[in-house]
């Protein structure tokens, strides 16, 4: 009921439409790829969803993570201008319950997302890979075991750009510090593990290939993350309402 | 109200705003690592380039293919958001100043901005540079002149760029579509270039001359050819137009 308030309140700034559309564009990528080169892929002896992932998602996940970020601006967007988030604040709701329900929302709509990807991937596997190689037995938990985790790797995403675009009133401020974020995480280099955990880092990960260690350690680091964040979030909100 | 006039109070309504802050904190960002990596530009010597060069390159590299493009659209917001808070555009408009002159120098203002970028970048690499050539005891200093005509020849080649993400910003009333437009037409950059069609594509122009030079000097990496003949006619019309009809889209929605 009260993220259909959440929602009620983007309704009509464009974001439904835009985050299908971003869907749709990443999800296009993979296909775009292999019907330029397929043939590269013949006769490899990986799961062909390793072969995609590993060819593709670093596109795809700098294509997801700057949608995500676009879409969290947004949405304090709309609440920074013309004072909106003053009317808000009179109502019986908290601005931390405020950035809780969006950051919900928000995954909501990256669970879209990253639904569409997926049927792409689907997609991909049948018509390139088809036969006996794609549809092995066990692809359907393969796949969704890449889905949730590549789901909670973009959490921490979330988090943070709703954080940085709760503390800043104007949208381009956010918008400035989420991309330097993504810049620097471009730049991280890729062998040292303890700067992966960099958060914006995280959502170029995928499942396959990666060691079972390494999982765990990246799943606990996105958990205490998010935890972190929203400490962050509810200990910046107390300072700033008592300065305010 | 000459035009210089005018861009006097465009850049008067952004001095307060952090932006110029952001440009900083991303032009230190990406000389960090380069500074800690400093020891791999040795490796490098196999691709025929010398580590002074390899050093400076990867930072150009980095800056041209994410973080110039997208704080030029980040730019485009600012001047944007600016005008449509507290509904300003309107004073604006009641002004007796022609909506392209208003237009064309916000465009300026933006090709400032991309300037100040390129020089913040040059000034850090200088420093990062120096720190670089204490740290592992080789000069990494290169001849000013060839590092400014470096940074001059990509700042150039990102006017077209520049003057389709203001007509994004000006054309598309919903943030949402002109941000994520322009953020999403940075990512396929990275395949243009490759391709035979890559004028075709103004948004990969600033990676394109920096990649270009990288296999100039770099002796075992293929050289890629810039015929300026289809190039610059192309840049020039589509600049052209981009301009065109970002003058005729201004304020449109609010001249109703």
């Amino acid at each position: 009921m009260k993220i259909a308030l959440e929602y009620q309140k983007i309704r009509r700034v464009g974001i439904i439409p835009g985050c299908l559309a971003g869907g749709l564009l990443a999800s296009f990528i993979p296909v775009l790829e292999l019907s330029v080169r397929s043939e590269q892929y013949q006769g490899l002896l990986e799961p062909p969803l390793q072969t995609i992932l590993q060819a593709d998602w670093q596109m795809m996940g700098m294509m997801n993570m700057l949608l995500v970020i676009t879409i969290a601006c947004m949405m304090y967007h709309t609440e920074y201008a013309d004072h909106a988030i003053r009317r808000m604040t009179t109502l019986p709701v908290t601005e931390e319950e405020l950035y809780f329900r969006k950051c919900i929302l928000l995954s909501g709509m990256w669970a879209i997302v990253l639904v569409m990807e997926m049927l792409s991937l689907v997609f991909c596997t049948l018509h390139w890979f088809g036969g006996k190689n794609g549809a092995y037995a066990e692809f359907v938990i393969d796949l969704l075991q890449n889905f949730g985790y590549c789901f909670c790797m973009m959490l921490p995403v979330i988090a943070i750009s709703l954080l940085v675009a709760s503390a800043c009133r104007n949208m381009w401020t956010s918008l400035g510090i989420d991309v330097v974020c993504v810049f620097l995480a471009t730049m991280i280099p890729v062998k040292y593990f303890a700067l992966s955990l960099f958060p914006f880092a995280l959502p170029f990960q995928i499942l396959e290939g990666a060691e079972e260690g390494t999982i765990v350690g990246y799943l606990a680091a996105a958990a205490v993350e998010i935890l972190l964040t929203g400490a962050a979030e509810m200990i910046f909100l107390k300072v700033r309402r008592s300065f305010a | 109200m000459s035009f210089i006039s005018l861009l006097g109070v465009e850049w008067k309504k952004i001095r307060r705003s952090r932006i110029l802050f952001i440009l900083g904190v991303a032009a230190v960002m990406l000389w960090i690592p380069s500074i800690l990596n400093a020891h791999l530009n040795f490796q490098m010597q196999a691709e025929g380039i010398s580590p002074e060069h390899n050093f400076l390159m990867q930072g150009f590299l980095g800056m041209a293919w994410f973080m110039f493009p997208a704080s030029m659209v980040v730019g485009t917001v600012l001047l944007a958001q600016t005008e449509r808070n507290s509904h300003g555009i309107l004073r604006m408009l009641a002004l007796p100043v022609g909506t392209g002159k208003l237009c064309l120098a916000k465009y300026v203002i933006l090709l400032f901005l991309a300037a100040v970028q390129m020089a913040m970048m040059v000034g850090m690499y200088y420093l990062s540079a120096g720190i670089a050539s204490w740290i592992q005891e080789y000069e990494f200093l290169l001849d000013p002149l060839f590092v400014v005509k470096l940074a001059f020849g990509m700042y150039i080649s990102a006017f077209p760029m520049i003057a389709f993400y203001w007509l994004l910003s000006v054309c598309i009333r919903t943030p949402i579509f002109s941000v994520g437009v322009g953020f999403a037409s940075i990512v396929p950059s990275v395949l243009m270039i490759n391709t035979k069609l890559w004028f075709a594509y103004p948004m990969d122009y600033p990676f394109y001359v920096v990649t270009a030079r990288y296999g100039e000097l770099a002796a075992n990496l293929s050289e890629m050819e810039t015929d300026l003949v289809p190039w610059i006619p192309v840049a020039v019309v589509f600049t052209g137009s981009c301009l065109l009809a970002a003058v005729l889209c201004f304020g449109k929605n609010e001249r109703r």
